[in-house]
């Protein structure tokens, strides 16, 4: 089986809004099989992370989809799912 | 139409409390997460408070002030999620010790945070039916904390007390606006009380469903009600206040929704229509079911003005149901509860140290656990009483299952 394409961005967003809601974070710490927790978010960055997110991206996708994804990497691919079912 | 509402609301937020400060380096939390959480202190209960007598305590200065006109009571409801017997109603020892009439229903209701909202919502109903005349309806929600180190950083956010409501035809507290209302519910698991004895809470699952429910039941809102629009149509916001902190994220999500995304514009929103709702919420905690009510009141107390103004509330409750609805606030809303004295209430709490608070909180987590017989001890709390104080209903002996409370 063929993965799809990732939608340009994406990633690239993903990286930016949790630089900008943790700032204190590397480059290198992002590991995409980590979960935001791990990276030290609490519970409201990761509001922030997943309201911004959305915002940036133009998705309307409740917030509860977000909720049991068992890391950044899962993030990134369920927005690269709903961005290009939206496209 | 008659109109009906709030007539009075008292909120009774416990005797003591700790600030977050001192919790968060008692507990060897992380102090940079104090900013995002926003709380200052908790309340806290002592060994001899539980879900009744702090509904008492929330309740019965309105039920003073109403003298022989209490008889119109024709309704109590506690909403809790702090229940003490799964037939008998905490409602049933509060009608005792309030001194309710006879000619009166009693009931409990449950619906995590939610609770109060739709009891009040089904008490306006019933008034507005007119098929009792005159009558008031008394809801009162109450409840109790479980939480210790086990909940890491909810804890310093959860509160400990009560909110009561008399619900009529002269309601100088709030006029609810007749239909206007909306509600989104369905099932989910973020978080629940299995036992007495434990909290649990799935974090994201709930601070997301709240954020998704206040959407969604704001859209039912605006079904009901044409050209209702968040940024315009009210004047103040009231929100459900798990923690300050979540309330700001999720009026930024509100503006973004409705086409505002400027940074400082949505800050300086945020300053005007909900800040003065979180000065209270800020001292106590979440109060669950009675939270939105403590906001409330602390709008009222804390506006710059008492100019007629348009209030949003919403209440979400785990499990999950939830519902926007909207209602009018004054002068006399602010004349109806200055006699309670609330922030001066809040200030005469008894601060503990860290170690003080883990001492009570051991008490504080068997409050709701059933015991055949029990006996309890005065004195290890008399220190934490406050000097100025009225009399106080306390639980003194539980004796075949039987609760027995005093005034101290």
């Amino acid at each position: 089986m063929t993965a799809k394409p990732m939608q340009p961005g994406v990633r690239a967003e993903v990286h930016a809004v949790i630089f900008s809601v943790l700032p204190s974070l590397m480059p290198s710490d992002i590991d995409e099989s980590l979960h935001l927790k791990d990276l030290g978010a609490d519970s409201v960055d990761r509001v922030e992370i997943i309201m911004e997110l959305l915002h940036r991206l133009g998705l309307d996708e409740p917030m509860s989809s977000f909720s049991a994804l068992p890391s950044i990497g899962a993030l990134i691919d369920l927005l690269d799912q709903l961005q290009a079912r939206a496209s | 139409m008659t109109e009906i509402g709030i007539e009075k609301l008292h909120v009774y937020a416990g005797l003591a409390a700790i600030d977050t400060a001192e919790l968060f380096h008692g507990r060897g939390l992380d102090l940079e997460r104090m900013d995002n959480i926003q709380q200052v202190r908790r309340s806290i209960g002592l060994g001899f408070e539980d879900p009744v007598t702090n509904a008492v305590a929330a309740a019965r200065p309105i039920v003073d002030m109403l003298g022989d006109r209490k008889e119109a009571i024709e309704v109590l409801i506690t909403s809790s999620e702090s229940g003490i017997d799964y037939s008998k109603s905490i409602a049933s020892y509060v009608h005792k010790y309030l001194g309710l009439g006879h000619r009166c229903r009693l009931l409990e209701v449950k619906q995590a945070c939610y609770a109060a909202t739709g009891a009040l919502q089904l008490a306006a109903g019933y008034l507005a039916s007119g098929l009792s005349p005159e009558a008031k309806v008394l809801v009162i929600a109450t409840d109790v904390a479980l939480v210790d180190a086990r909940a890491s950083y909810a804890e310093p956010a959860t509160g400990f007390g009560a909110a009561a409501m008399l619900l009529g035809d002269q309601p100088e507290i709030l006029r609810l606006d007749g239909g206007a209302f909306g509600m989104h519910s369905y099932e989910i698991m973020d978080s629940a009380r299995p036992t007495p004895e434990a909290d649990i809470a799935d974090v994201d699952r709930s601070l997301f469903a709240y954020l998704d429910c206040l959407s969604r039941s704001f859209a039912d809102y605006c079904s009901r009600v044409t050209s209702a629009d968040y940024t315009s149509t009210f004047d103040q916001l009231c929100l459900h206040t798990p923690f300050a902190g979540l309330v700001k994220a999720a009026h930024r999500k509100m503006m973004r929704e409705s086409g505002v995304s400027d940074p400082a514009a949505i800050a300086a929103d945020f300053a005007r229509r909900i800040e003065p709702s979180l000065v209270y919420p800020r001292q106590v905690g979440n109060l669950c079911s009675g939270s939105l009510y403590l906001a409330l009141a602390s709008l009222i107390d804390n506006r710059p003005d008492d100019a007629p103004a348009r209030v949003g509330l919403f209440s979400y409750g785990s499990g999950c149901s939830a519902e926007f609805f909207s209602g009018v606030i004054d002068a006399a809303s602010h004349a109806a509860l200055r006699p309670f004295t609330l922030r001066e209430q809040l200030a005469r709490r008894t601060p503990l140290s860290f170690d003080q608070y883990t001492e009570l909180l051991h008490a504080n987590l068997a409050a709701i656990v059933p015991a055949r017989d029990r006996e309890i001890e005065l004195e290890p709390y008399q220190q934490f009483l406050p000097r100025q104080r009225g009399p106080l209903l306390a639980l003194r002996r539980v004796s075949g299952f039987h609760r027995h409370y005093e005034w101290i």
